[in-house]
């Protein structure tokens, strides 16, 4: 699982590489940590590269959604393959995102 | 010297004028204590109020006053309208409950006060409000260094959002009689009052509608009437109160020993309605007659994975994407479900098939 950053003044965007599942949920809860610092903006994951998601990493991504509501930011869910849209939408949670192609 | 000179004011003009520069200060603290006391108290008695706002008369208002009829006044203090204090509300029957708790909470000056709201003649057009003059009580603040800040009277207005609209216009037309006024125009300055009027009380009257339509709506839920209860918004914000879908939730739940996350049932009204049902008691119907299948159908979709974390909206989600499949809806009818709750998208065909696929091999669609 890797994580490349690109930060502009408008919007940080997180491009999320791999798998994440559980193992590497706990890998990269620092890095998400450091994002929610960000989520007084605009938070662009990209996950066109992403194969999977495991319900470590779903709250990892609802943990930012709720920094960004509380912020005043937002979170862009980019590019999600039809495997993790089920996942998010089998769970109920799919609405709470910004999704986008 | 030169300012004064600039206002064109008489001596006894130009020592007010005086007074008022060096007792700005005191009326812009004046302005501090006041604004968030009212707020306060507006928000704590639940009204709805538009606007909570304060100003401390200009300079060159004040000379324009003292211009035109300086002779009126002993004093500074006899001008109780340098400190203007405005609150505005939505409803124009909140504007007596805001005076009473003025009156309550602040030294009002009543023999000053008046309700312009009954000030009119039968036949007279404009739509006013109520003005208090107060003082600050000693109980609310006091300095020993100022004691003239609870000396000092300041005016109070309370108005409806209409009343701000009507005085805002008024104000800016410039007329206030119909000496000033041509005939044709007077005539319709009438009509709008007496519109502005006539709204301000249907919207108290719709207000008071719906506050006894919700308490009745309350009322059956207690007793379980439930076919006498419209599925409208009221009716099922009420329902939910009930949790009804907890059992159901938790059941799903515990497939995967899941953490459940709340989340507003709310958007799903649209989909229960579009099937057709009208009363609670048919969304009673509709939970018992699908729980089961509804269960079902998580547990195909959960139990191999490792998924421990679920919306609370689940079951009623599971409910409603079983009720369309033992109708036949097919794959057309789970994609339009997906377009109402995830928006509208292409990728929601994909996510029917998907779905489609799992539930096919439920019992319920062999039947």
């Amino acid at each position: 699982m890797t994580i490349e950053f690109k930060e502009s003044e408008k919007e940080l965007y997180v491009g999320l590489t791999g798998r994440l599942d559980t193992a590497a949920a706990a890998e990269v809860s620092g890095e998400f940590e450091r994002i929610a610092k960000s989520a007084d903006r605009t938070i662009v994951l990209d996950c066109t590269n992403l194969e999977y998601i495991s319900s470590s990493g779903l709250r990892l991504f609802l943990t930012l959604r709720k920094e960004a509501s509380a912020k005043g930011g937002k979170v862009i869910v980019r590019k999600i393959n039809d495997s993790i849209r089920n996942v998010f939408t089998m769970t109920g949670f799919y609405s709470l995102f910004e999704m986008e192609d | 010297m030169a300012e004064e000179l600039k206002y064109d004011l008489d001596l006894h003009c130009q020592m007010i004028m005086d007074d008022y520069r060096e007792r700005k200060p005191l009326y812009e603290k004046m302005k501090e204590i006041i604004v968030p006391r009212l707020l306060t108290l507006v928000k704590s008695n639940g009204l709805m109020v538009d606007a909570v706002e304060a100003r401390v008369k200009k300079e060159k208002s004040l000379a324009g006053k003292l211009a035109l009829k300086g002779h009126k006044y002993a004093s500074l203090d006899d001008i109780t309208d340098i400190l203007g204090v405005r609150v505005i509300l939505f409803y124009a029957d909140d504007v007596d409950k805001v005076a009473a708790y003025v009156g309550k909470v602040f030294d009002v000056d009543w023999d000053n006060s008046v309700d312009k709201r009954k000030m009119h003649e039968l036949d007279s057009f404009g739509y006013l409000s109520l003005h208090y003059v107060c003082r600050i009580p000693k109980e609310m603040y006091e300095d020993a260094a100022h004691p003239e800040i609870n000396e000092i009277r300041f005016e109070i207005q309370m108005r409806s959002a209409l009343q701000h609209v009507w005085a805002s216009m008024e104000h800016d037309t410039g007329y206030k009689s119909d000496i000033e006024c041509p005939r044709e125009y007077l005539r319709m300055l009438s009509r709008l009052a007496g519109m502005l009027e006539m709204a301000d009380d249907e919207f108290v009257r719709i207000k008071n509608g719906i506050a006894t339509y919700r308490r009745k709506v309350e009322s059956l839920m207690q007793k379980g009437e439930f076919e006498s209860i419209p599925l409208d918004g009221d009716g099922f914000k009420s329902y939910l109160s009930l949790r009804p879908f907890d059992a159901l939730t938790n059941r799903i739940a515990s497939i995967n020993q899941a953490e459940v996350r709340e989340m507003p049932m709310m958007p799903m009204l649209p989909l229960l309605k579009e099937m057709g049902m009208q009363t609670i008691g048919d969304l009673e119907r509709f939970l018992r007659e699908n729980e089961e299948d509804a269960y079902n159908l998580a547990l195909n979709q959960l139990a191999d994975t490792d998924i421990d974390i679920l919306a609370s909206t689940v079951s009623l989600q599971n409910l409603i994407i079983v009720a369309h499949l033992k109708n036949g809806g097919g794959k057309r009818a789970l994609k339009h479900v997906y377009d109402v709750l995830n928006g509208e998208s292409p990728h929601n065909e994909r996510l029917a098939e998907m779905q489609y696929d799992v539930a096919r091999k439920l019992a319920f669609m062999n039947k």
